[in-house]
């Protein structure tokens, strides 16, 4: 397709970089930064120091989940800054992308040459999150995202991108088995017209025609951010789907299944959505979610790793459980600033050649950015969505058998992406 | 089931879209309808309402959703009320693009206080137990929640269309929509029936927030979802047509419902299409009555020219500083460390640069165009596809941009400039949805993610420079692709307002000048005025195409998010802000928003409030832009007498305001 013609081309020719710029001619700063760094570094005692840019959609239709993303980004810092073993010092700084392409490649342009930020963490929605990737190999800069698209590390990968979050191919994974065995073998996919839905109908179509012998019996697409959903209720209830699997998030995934629970589709369709475990939606959605089906990035009662410390600190910290977002922007800091720490520079040239394929313990056990796509080997879960203890409020999440990180992550070429 | 069943079904799926669209319409269109007043806030009122009855409902359990239907609206009718008193009421009688200035703002400071009270996330709010459940009837199952929306909305119209056809209430409100100043003489207070209405109008909001609110959730984002749709139906039906935004809620729900059906294609496209198609066939939509809804307001738009309190000579030498500091500052921004600012100046550059091209309709023709962002975006849009299928080249691709928005530009402009005020800008938003629906759809845009990672070169056949690997050592300083980029930009915008100032100069300048400040005249001296605003709007179109061309060059991307509403919405409050009807008016405008926008979201959490006071306060106390800011404090009562008594102090004074 263009755009992966586009990221070849892309590798060829270098495009105009501030940074360079600002390097080369730098001289004039040198004096008044080394004053500085003197006077900051007084108790550091020979740590790297960094500087991580955290830039969040903090206003806009993602600024819910923006709050867990900064939250957890601020608690790795400080663990990270607490930890002797780990030999690095962060300071954070935090923006606000609006949800916007534009205003998060200022914002991330901010970081970066204001606070002298040379690793940046964050976007949720997949068309910044592409919009920082590029930002990063012209800036030179690490860069975790925040989003969950397959193209951040595979069509458009680089060598500069180190997702901890899990995408979306890992997701399709956790599901479709689960979903050909138990929830029914006629498909009806429906899915929000964007990136984001196209590319679960595309691997989850994919995964589960892989050995299960499936039909699909509907498809359609709702435009992003539509209010109501009746007419396409009706017409999955009017076909012969055992299974409806829904290819939305965030609000557009709330309306479609509380719409659908009031039209009775619960009764004849299981509903399936990768994201139906979200926190926000569990908790948008109270009764209406009860048997409902979802894919699990994260939850707080997982035992991998050190997740139950990690939950415990991030509870008494901002008084709630942590979410997936909090989750993944944790790991990220945590797991770029080992591989600083391995290759003792704090110059993201020399921790970007360290960090692919790097060992470590994280909150979902041993892990790693795969070499390859530096995309992280992230267990996944089936999950059933139940009622909870008590019998009303937000739906509890039975979880399936875990798929491991190695088998849950296609290979690099499938993904269209090789570094 | 049959096919006949699967239709019926669908049908009354669109029914209760409809009701919902219903709800949503009325209280927009009776407070245009009676006061002129495009109220941009109504989809915050909307949420507000299904805030205060998930704040009511939650601790009261079963009857709570009931108790909240009732005594929500109130509440939201109050605020209504109170918004009209402070701040609407002080801007009647000027042109209703204040009143979407001024409603834009109150947007950013509800939205606000909506999220720091309720938080970010969206919350549940249940459908009442008895009615939370599927029902048989006519052969399928229905949520029997559907039926109750069915219920209410009509019951809800019915009960506004007694109110405005049967009571004395309703009479005094539709006189006063006819004649305000007739109903003022004979003895009424109109003042209060007017903040009756609005609070009304708002109530209306808040019971569709409420009904819609279980129907899916309550989230900060729900009222900005159903803004547009609501201001497309009430156009359709005919603004400030009661009967209008009823049918045209009923009929939008219906044909929306059955395309996404039967036409999945057209999806998110039919009802801009619908809605322009109505516009050009009848302006007036399918139930208004008189072209003249927008016009019977006396107010003109203000525009800040001739505000100025310095010479030509003093303004020049002024611009010749303006330029010869940006020309430095990357060598500043060297010196200093603050490289960061080339960045944002950048942004800057641009901004000002498409509030420019909205300028010379906007502040010149007096053509509100609430859909300019079509123009950047699409400029954005053809420079990447050119950048990457037919050549690397900048000037090719700024070319194309040029050309293909200028194009469109005039097809939109032949369309739509014979309608007026209100129309021509509901018309200008219909096409811009129409263009960012349309950009999700396709492979060779992109679809959501937009497209990225395009190398450019700045020259012709071979010969140029490529930013990538230029470098020139001079000095202390590396003269590189970032720098050529700059100036690049630099040159662009000051040449495209020498070029706008010498159209504006040129005979045809006066024209539109003419036009602006009165048409009938202009026309009876003989110009033909339509053709002379579809010009203006061509060039306009062109050089917002150019704008976003350059964003899109300078950045290497392009995403939807360019040719979203908020952006043409944002354009306008430059070009206000800065002063419209002075070209360089809106571009100092576009600097002072982006870089106050930048500054306050990095510091202030809660950045929109602040933005959105600063907005309302603007709208109310200058309305004629910063450049007048000199021009009123010297005419300031307490300022006039300092200058009586001291005169020699005021002129570094007044140099320091400009």
């Amino acid at each position: 397709m263009m755009r992966d013609e586009n990221s070849a081309d892309s590798g060829s020719g270098l495009r105009p970089s501030r940074r360079r710029f600002v390097q080369a001619a730098g001289l004039a700063g040198v004096t008044g930064l080394t004053g500085l760094s003197g006077c900051l570094g007084g108790g550091g005692g020979g740590a790297n120091e960094i500087t991580y840019g955290i830039i969040s959609p903090m206003t806009g239709p993602y600024g819910g989940l923006a709050e867990g993303q900064r939250n957890g980004a601020e608690l790795a810092i400080a663990h990270v800054n607490e930890n002797d073993d780990i030999d690095v010092e962060i300071t954070g700084v935090y923006e606000d992308t609006e949800a916007d392409p534009s205003t998060g490649r200022r914002k991330a342009q901010s970081v970066v040459e204001q606070d002298g930020a040379s690793y940046i963490m964050g976007a949720i929605s997949s068309s910044v999150a592409l919009a920082l990737n590029e930002f990063a190999k012209e800036e030179e800069v690490i860069y975790n995202p925040g989003g969950a698209a397959v193209p951040i590390t595979g069509s458009n990968c680089n060598e500069w991108v180190f997702r901890a979050e899990t995408n979306t191919a890992q997701m399709a994974e956790a599901v479709s088995d689960f979903t050909a065995e138990n929830l029914g073998t006629n498909v009806w996919f429906h899915i929000a017209d964007y990136a984001y839905g196209e590319s679960v109908m595309q691997r989850v179509e994919k995964r589960m025609k892989d050995g299960h012998d499936i039909n699909v019996v509907g498809r359609s697409r709702s435009q992003l951010g539509s209010t109501n959903y009746n007419s396409y209720v009706s017409q999955i209830a009017n076909s012969d789907a055992d299974v409806a699997v829904l290819g939305m998030t965030g609000g557009d995934l709330i309306n479609f299944v509380k719409q659908a629970a009031g039209q009775g589709l619960k009764e004849n369709v299981n509903l399936m959505s990768p994201t139906m475990t979200f926190a926000v939606v569990r908790g948008a959605l109270g009764e209406a979610a009860y048997g409902t089906y979802g894919g699990v990035r994260y939850l707080p009662s997982i035992e991998t790793g050190d997740n139950q410390s990690f939950v415990e600190a991030y509870q008494s910290e901002y008084g709630s459980a942590p979410d997936n977002f909090a989750r993944a922007a944790y790991m990220s800091i945590r797991m770029t600033a080992q591989g600083i720490a391995e290759a003792d520079s704090t110059d993201p040239a020399e921790v970007k050649d360290v960090l692919p394929g790097l060992e470590m313990d994280t909150i979902l056990g041993p892990n790693q950015f795969r070499d390859c796509d530096h995309q992280a080997m992230n267990p996944v879960w089936p999950g059933e969505l139940v009622a909870p203890e008590g019998g009303s409020g937000p739906a509890a999440v039975e979880l399936g058998e875990m798929i491991d990180g190695a088998d849950a992550l296609p290979d690099c070429g499938e993904l269209g992406c090789t570094l | 089931m049959s096919v006949a069943t699967a239709v019926a079904e669908q049908v009354l799926n669109g029914l209760v879209v409809g009701m919902v669209y219903v709800l949503l319409a009325a209280g927009l269109s009776i407070i245009f309808g009676v006061m002129d007043v495009i109220n941009f806030a109504h989809g915050e009122l909307f949420a507000l309402g299904a805030y205060f009855a998930f704040a009511i409902a939650g601790p009261l359990g079963g009857a709570g959703f009931w108790v909240a239907l009732v005594v929500a609206p109130l509440l939201v009718g109050v605020i209504g009320m109170a918004i009209e008193r402070l701040t609407v009421k002080r801007l009647y009688g000027r042109d209703p693009l204040y009143h979407i200035l001024l409603t834009f703002g109150l947007v950013l400071i509800i939205n606000d206080l909506i999220t720091s009270v309720w938080g970010k996330s969206a919350q549940p709010f249940p459908i009442p137990a008895a009615l939370d459940q599927p029902i048989a009837l006519f052969g399928f199952t229905y949520s029997m929640y559907n039926y109750a929306i069915i219920v209410i909305g009509s019951v809800l119209a019915l009960g506004t269309w007694l109110l405005l056809s049967r009571t004395q209430f309703g009479m005094i409100i539709r006189a006063g929509s006819e004649d305000r100043e007739m109903v003022r003489n004979l003895g009424i207070n109109i003042d209060r029936y007017y903040t009756l209405t609005f609070g009304f109008g708002a109530a209306l909001a808040g019971v569709a927030g409420i009904v819609l609110g279980a129907f899916q959730n309550v989230s900060p984002t729900m009222g900005n979802a159903v803004i547009i749709p609501a201001f497309v139906i009430v156009v359709l039906g005919g603004l400030g047509s009661f009967r209008g935004a009823v049918a045209g809620g009923l009929f939008v729900g219906l044909v929306q419902t059955l395309a996404r059906t039967y036409t999945p294609f057209l999806e998110g496209l039919i009802v801009f299409l619908l809605m322009i198609v109505v516009l050009v066939v009848k302006p007036t939509g399918l139930f208004g009555t008189s072209i003249g809804a927008g016009e019977h307001h006396d107010g003109a738009l203000l525009h800040g020219a001739g505000g100025g309190v310095l010479s030509s000579e003093t303004r020049a030498k002024l611009g010749y500083a303006a330029v010869g500091v940006l020309v430095l500052v990357p060598f500043l921004a060297e010196l200093t460390g603050v490289t960061y600012s080339v960045t944002l100046l950048e942004d800057i550059l641009i901004w000002a640069l498409f509030a420019l091209s909205l300028d010379l309709v906007l502040g010149y023709a007096g053509l509100v165009s609430l859909g300019h962002t079509l123009f950047y975006g699409v400029g954005a849009y053809a420079s990447v596809l050119t950048l990457i299928h037919i050549s690397p080249s900048v000037f090719v691709a700024l070319v194309v941009a040029v050309v293909v928005c200028a194009a469109i530009a005039w097809f939109v402009g032949y369309l739509s400039i014979r309608v007026s005020g209100v129309f021509f800008a509901m018309i200008t938003l219909g096409f811009a949805e129409l263009f960012y629906n349309a950009v999700f759809k396709f492979d060779f845009t992109g679809g959501s993610d937009g497209l990225f990672g395009v190398d450019v070169f700045y020259g012709l056949a071979g010969l140029g420079i490529d930013p990538g690997e230029f470098e020139i050592p001079l000095g202390l300083f590396v003269f590189d692709g970032g720098i050529v980029q700059y100036y690049f930009l630099l040159a662009m915008v000051v040449g495209s307002y020498l070029l706008a100032r010498r159209l504006i100069r040129a005979p045809f300048g006066s024209v539109l000048q003419a036009i602006r400040e009165s048409e009938d005249r202009a026309s009876f001296i003989g110009y033909d005025v339509t053709a002379y605003k579809r010009r203006a709007f061509v060039v306009s179109g062109g050089l917002a195409g150019l704008a976003g061309g350059l964003f899109a060059a300078n950045n290497g991307y392009v995403a939807p998010s360019f040719l979203h509403w908020i952006n043409s919405g944002e354009v306008i409050v430059m070009t206000v802000l800065g002063g419209m009807g002075t070209l360089y008016g809106p571009m100092i405008g576009a600097g002072v928003f982006v870089a106050a926008e930048d500054i306050l979201s990095s510091y202030i959490d809660q950045w929109q409030l602040v933005i959105g006071v600063l907005f309302v306060l603007f709208v109310i106390f200058v309305p004629r832009g910063l450049v007048s800011l000199p021009r009123t404090v010297a005419d300031h009562p307490t300022f006039g007498s300092v200058v009586r008594d001291q005169t020699s102090v005021t002129e570094t004074e007044v140099e320091q305001h400009d």
